[in-house]
């Protein structure tokens, strides 16, 4: 542990650190432009300049190239230093363009404000400025190479942490860029990074360009919900709308960074068709009074059919607060539900894998990028939970290996091994990996999975990354299982489950019966439920049958709709009541490792100013309110629907939960930086087959729609920026398949399914499981997207190849 | 009965004469005082309501009267109401025993030219002058703010202390003119007026004056740089208006009694008595205006030195003086 | 002991006559001002020109080749201290940055002047016309069209754009001020 003296403070770190992250741990600011914690040092920018004026080194060093060693005395402050750096400035700053009013880094740059401070204010040389030609990056990232300072941070990040290729240096001496080879989209979902991390404006936000500066900004720490793995972000608001994420630092979750799904997946919350206004039979009234309405009739139609005709259907998009308080109304109303899972798989997944973690099994995210082995079974990170995939890279980044079992043709930033397994055999194989028993498999993979076992054995802190969307609750208790008997063979094994959606395993947390939606639609068809009760639900788009939904809908009395979000099942309501976004209200989400975390609202709500303006001045009225500021967070109208008070505050809200759920008895001392839940040892549930129908003869081939990064997550998928990366409907079908067909990539697949044709973009790989069809859900599947966790059979017969002319 | 009914109407007459006069040369002492104190500072003053001017007292007593009352929620109601009426009244009362000319002979009977010819007149007004520092004090108090505390209870501070050199320099006067009686106070003064021969009682009964009227330099209950405005900060409409008349018929008071004391009251040559009595007044306000337009505030306990150490030793030995001078001549 | 008493005596008399020389100097030059006549310039009979820079009214000012000069860079409603300023920002199909919409509320404006010292562009100015009170406070807050001008104000020269190196209609890469022309990425030539 050297220890070093750093402008008179004296401190002691560990071995092999730079001086630069020495002074930081201190709280000694050096500036930097290169230096990034996360990227490293390159020692390119020579503005960390400090001096050592004792020890092993001395004289003026980069502080990020310099290893803090024991007897160090390093000044900052040092007129030498700073005369040096004064000087780097001054070089910087000779082909800075003179654009600072029109450049949306100004207010956050950190050219700006070293330049400020380095008191640099005229250009002396008098010769002409450099300049490039700018690319188009695509519809998130605006690029003005002008700006430059040749930091390389971009590159290495595109390229050596997240592993892209599309994005780098090219030139010589002068004539350093920053660029793709010919402009065009970036590839990576994880590109929108770049904007944070470069110190000046060469790349900054599309979609919020010219949006506003830093200063003006509503900025909390906020929550991402895009995905189960609750990213930290930082949520700037505007004139009552969400300008832009980024990514802010977790030291337990993502680290510094952000997936472009998550960073650009809020503008839901500003959209025009927002409801914004309560309904009542086509009519707008005050979301109160539709509150006061719904709650009337649902008592009317307590009365004349009984509590039980009454059903509640939430999700795991809405906080915990509005789940709790959903449970809560159902129980003492006598109320069906809440139904928190759209179909019986989904939620036997989801709750099996709640079941089975527990706080000695998860690992974070953080975590991840420290195991030396990572086993995937079932999981696509970048599809499902892209921050995950990037935590993955680091670890394989410093040697970890990284296995697959899956029956996707898998791409993903890093190298691994993948086994290809059709999703009724992964449990088989994960069997043979954890007891080396390879008589049920095929023995094409034997000499395969030895190999990987080998692996496993052999490593200290091996990650088992288990999916919970097309595997099933077997897989997924045999995850825990391995996992478990790792951790007793002596590794230090952890389990990492993706979740579908932010809130899944808060919903599961507090769903102790495991209702779905598919029962609760063929109760509606019995005629035994008579009002429903649709809580922020995207039952529209994943409930896989959506005839048999409308006719059901069309059954009922009463339709009430309390979202956030403009949904299909929303105009279908008779009353709709209007609910806050998580920017709006706050809420606590628990992501997939049991880690409960707080995001605060960000701003008080109401309709945006650009929409009251109609884009231009804000309309000359003097009021005292907010434009649709009367809205409610969902759990309070949870209590009002009932007819009943809610806690008066969310302080007391929290104590509430923590004292009527046994499960979130911590929810009382909830702190910020978030507390973790976990389901007592009694409710954990055994393993139990319910993998849905499984393929009964050669000539059937098993339909999997699964998770894109684009396109899928109903929240994210309303964003106007990202409606561009989206996924083309296609069909991917293992090569050996094809040859049955006699189809070659990028024929058009015809498909006959119960619920109607769909017409696909056939694709081929070799790694996919044979007898099984791959679709990537996204918007442009004409008659509905998938459902989550759904299967279909499809015989040979109902699959038509059009020859591509 | 006819007699006592016309002496009725008589009194009832010289009442309404005095009240009138007293009230509208307040209103225009405002006036002139602006006007004054804009000239002394090379302004113009006030001149847009009317010409010159001439209408600014109507209007500011319109705004005045048509403004809202305000009494505050944690006032003590009842006395801060009443604090502005005491303030007003107790100056206009002093001017029922100001001799305003020689009587008059109708009929036979003489009429004196003074509402009330008290034999303590000297007493009454000083009574009254006391009387009126409840007016401030109680203003201030009932206000509940701590500005008009303080400013009240300076004002009571400076009041009682300066009454003293105010009773004390006056003695040498009572002595001289041998009555209480203002009446034969005026008389006394027939042949020369008391400030010839009286000059330092003139003198401190002219500054405790200027501080009882409570004007600049002695205006540390008002004190606008640290109190805002003292006693009456949180009054408001009319009632501000009561306080604000009675400052300035505390002017004409003060120049009455200083005419009546030393000046030979309504005495003078060519002009008859209540012409001269009135210029004494104004002649007396205007000085106040121009002390006001050149010295600045005293600082408290500079106040209470000047009152304590300097003015009641001065009266004090001017009373012994004026003794001995009777005794021996 | 006597000569003490004596000098002591002096001394007082000094203080006395101090004293009444300067209340005598004091009534003196208040009474000589009360006979000088009043310097006051009576202001709706008599309106002073005043000095170009003096401070009321704000203006939005043009470019010399008469385009926008804001740039809604937001500095002059981040530096305005009563925040009376607000605007939107927006890209024009030329590629200049300008303003959506801008406002100023001037119920609330106290002509400090710090806006236009923050402006960037010369874009906005202060004025000397202040007679700009109205009746309805809403008539007080000013959006776009009440405050852009056609020409420019007191900085006749400076337009942004010719210096910015953004490209826009009228400029590309490296044809503004002191430009190179831009770099060729794939050539090794020195």
């Amino acid at each position: 542990m050297p220890k070093l003296i750093i402008d008179n403070r004296e401190i002691e770190v560990p071995e092999g650190i730079k001086v630069i992250e020495a002074a930081d741990r201190a709280g000694i600011y050096i500036p930097r432009f290169c230096y990034y914690a996360e990227l490293g040092a390159v020692g390119a920018c020579r503005i960390c300049a400090v001096k050592f004026v004792d020890g092993p080194v001395k004289g003026i060093e980069m502080s990020c190239m310099i290893n803090a060693q024991d007897g160090m005395v390093v000044s900052t402050t040092d007129p030498e230093a700073r005369d040096f750096r004064r000087h780097v400035i001054e070089w910087l700053m000779m082909n800075h363009p003179h654009d600072c009013p029109v450049c949306d880094e100004g207010g956050h740059c950190l050219l700006q404000d070293l330049t400020e401070s380095c008191d640099h204010g005229i250009r002396r040389y008098k010769g002409k400025k450099r300049t490039y030609v700018d690319q188009y990056l695509g519809p998130l990232i605006q690029h003005e190479e002008n700006r430059c300072i040749q930091c390389y941070r971009c590159s290495r990040y595109y390229q050596e942490f997240a592993g892209y290729k599309d994005l780098g240096v090219m030139g010589i001496a002068q004539r350093i860029y920053f660029g793709r080879y010919a402009a065009g989209v970036l590839e990576s979902p994880f590109s929108g990074n770049i904007i944070d991390l470069c110190p000046t404006g060469v790349y900054t936000d599309k979609p919020s360009r010219y949006t506003g500066r830093r200063w003006d900004y509503e900025r909390v720490p906020g929550i991402c919900i895009n995905c189960s793995l609750g990213c930290h972000i930082t949520v700037s608001a505007r004139y009552r709308e969400i300008v832009y994420l980024e990514g802010r630092y977790s030291g337990k979750v993502n680290g510094s960074f952000i997936c472009d799904r998550g960073r650009y997946g809020f503008f839901y919350a500003n959209l025009e068709e927002r409801p914004r206004q309560g309904r009542v039979r086509g009519e707008d009234v005050p979301s109160g009074r539709a509150i006061t309405m719904a709650a009337q009739r649902v008592k009317e139609v307590s009365e004349s059919h009984g509590a039980a005709a009454i059903a509640v259907i939430g999700s795991g998009r809405s906080s915990l607060e509005t789940i709790a308080a959903l449970t809560h109304v159902c129980k003492v109303q006598g109320w069906r539900g809440p139904v928190l899972f759209d179909s019986r798989v989904s939620s036997e997944s989801v709750r099996t894998a709640v079941s089975c973690i527990a706080q000695e099994l998860a690992v974070s995210m953080k975590e991840i990028e420290s195991a030396d082995f990572i086993l995937t079974v079932g999981a696509d990170p970048i599809n499902e939970a892209p921050m995950l995939a990037m935590a993955m890279r680091q670890a394989w980044r410093k040697g970890a290996g990284v296995a697959a079992i899956d029956c996707r043709s898998l791409d993903w930033p890093f190298q691994f091994e993948q086994v290809t397994a059709a999703p009724d055999d992964m449990a088989d194989f994960l069997a043979a990996l954890e007891n080396s028993e390879t008589t049920v498999i095929s023995d094409r993979f034997v000499a395969q999975i030895k190999s990987i076992a080998a692996k496993i054995r052999a490593c200290h802190r091996p990650v088992v990354v288990c999916g919970t969307e097309i595997t099933d609750s077997k897989i997924i208790y045999g995850a825990a299982g391995f996992v478990k008997a790792m951790r007793q063979a002596g590794q230090e094994a952890g389990l990492f489950y993706t979740l579908p959606a932010a809130n899944s395993y808060g919903a599961a947390l507090l769903d102790e019966i495991g209702e779905t939606a598919e029962d609760l639609i063929e109760r509606i068809e019995s005629g035994e439920i008579k009002a429903l009760v649709i809580v922020e639900s995207d039952l529209w788009d994943t409930f896989s049958d959506r005839q048999r939904l409308i006719q059901a809908l069309e059954q009922l009395e009463l339709l009430v709709v309390a979202d956030f979000m403009a949904t299909e099942i929303l105009h279908r309501a008779d009353i709709i009541i209007p609910t806050l976004s998580i920017f709006e209200a706050g809420g606590i989400y628990v992501n997939q490792e049991g880690r409960a975390q707080w995001s605060p609202p960000a701003y008080a709500g109401g309709t945006p100013i650009k929409i009251t303006g109609q884009g231009g001045h804000p309309p000359r009225i003097i009021r005292p309110d907010i434009p649709a500021g009367d809205i409610s967070p969902a759990w309070r109208m949870a209590w009002w629907l009932a007819d009943r008070q809610p806690p008066a505050s969310h302080d007391l809200l929290l104590d509430w939960m923590g004292k009527t759920f046994p499960v979130l008895e911590k929810a009382a001392n909830f702190t910020s930086e978030g507390i973790r839940l976990y389901l007592p040892e009694a409710r954990r549930k055994t393993a139990r087959e319910t993998g849905g129908r499984k393929i009964q003869s050669l000539g059937e081939y098993l339909l999997l729609p699964v998770a894109a990064v684009f396109g899928d997550e109903p929240m994210a998928q309303r964003s106007p920026c990202l409606e561009g990366y989206a996924k083309h409907p296609e069909m991917w079908m293992a090569a050996s398949d094809a040859r049955l067909f006699d189809a070659s990539d990028g024929d058009a697949a015809r498909l006959q399914l119960p619920y109607g044709p769909l017409e696909l973009t056939l694709r081929l790989s070799e790694r996919i499981a044979p007898g099984t069809l791959i679709v990537y859900r996204c918007p442009d599947l004409f008659w509905q997207q998938f459902a989550r966790s759904s299967r279909f059979i499809v015989p040979k017969d109902r699959i038509r190849i059009e020859k591509k002319a | 009965m006819w007699l006592w009914t016309l002496g009725y109407f008589i009194l009832m007459a010289k009442i309404t004469l005095v009240l009138t006069v007293v009230l509208l040369l307040a209103a225009y002492l405002v006036l002139v005082e602006r006007k004054l104190l804009g000239r002394f500072q090379a302004r113009i003053g006030p001149n847009r309501a009317g010409i010159f001017g001439i209408l600014q007292p109507i209007a500011d007593g319109i705004k005045l009267l048509v403004k809202e009352d305000v009494v505050l929620d944690g006032a003590e109601r009842g006395i801060f109401q009443l604090a502005p009426v005491i303030v007003a009244s107790m100056a206009l009362l002093t001017f029922a025993i100001i001799p305003f000319g020689k009587p008059i002979i109708i009929g036979g009977h003489e009429i004196p030219m003074v509402i009330s010819d008290i034999n303590v007149g000297l007493l009454y007004a000083f009574a009254l002058t006391s009387l009126s520092v409840y007016g401030v004090a109680l203003g201030g108090w009932a206000s509940n703010s701590k500005y008009a505390l303080l400013g009240g209870i300076r004002g009571a501070a400076q009041m009682i202390s300066y009454e003293l050199a105010l009773g004390l320099s006056i003695v040498p006067v009572v002595m001289m003119a041998g009555s209480f009686s203002l009446v034969e106070i005026v008389n006394a003064q027939a042949k020369w007026p008391f400030i010839i021969v009286q000059p330092l009682a003139f003198i401190i009964f002219f500054i405790s004056a200027l501080a009882e009227s409570k004007r600049i330099p002695f205006d540390m209950p008002e004190a606008e740089a640290e109190l805002g405005a003292g006693y009456h900060i949180e009054y408001s409409g009319m009632r501000f208006g009561l306080f604000f008349l009675g400052e300035y018929v505390q002017m004409q008071v003060l120049g009455a009694l200083i005419a009546v004391f030393f000046l030979g009251g309504w005495r003078g040559p060519f002009l008859p008595g209540p012409i001269w009595l009135l210029i004494k007044i104004i002649g007396f306000s205007i000085i106040m205006v121009w002390i006001r337009a050149t010295l600045p505030r005293f600082r408290y306990d500079q106040l209470m030195t000047l009152g304590w150490k300097i003015l009641i030793p001065a009266a004090l030995i001017n009373i012994v003086i004026t003794g001995v001078f009777i005794v021996a001549f | 002991m006597q000569p003490i008493i004596v000098i002591g005596f002096l001394n007082n008399m000094k203080v006395l006559i101090e004293i009444a020389y300067a209340l005598y100097m004091g009534f003196y030059t208040t009474l000589k001002n009360l006979f000088r006549g009043p310097f006051t310039e009576e202001y709706p009979e008599y309106k002073r020109p005043l000095p170009a820079r003096s401070r009321a009214q704000i203006i939005l000012t043009s470019d010399p080749d008469g385009q926008e000069r804001c740039v809604a860079c937001y500095l002059c409603s981040a530096v305005c201290p009563v925040d009376c300023i607000s605007m939107q920002a927006a890209e024009a199909d030329s590629g200049r940055r300008y303003a959506k919409w801008f406002r100023i509320n001037f119920g609330r404006c106290i002509f400090c002047g710090l806006c236009e010292e923050a402006c960037p562009t010369s874009a906005i100015q202060l004025t000397p016309f202040f007679e700009n009170s109205k009746r309805d406070i809403l008539k007080m807050v000013y959006e776009k069209a009440d405050l852009q001008v056609d020409h420019c104000g007191k900085d006749k020269n400076y337009n942004f754009y010719a210096y910015a190196g953004i490209v826009t209609k009228s400029a590309g890469k490296g044809e503004h001020v002191k430009e190179e022309k831009p770099v060729d990425v794939r050539t090794n030539m020195p």
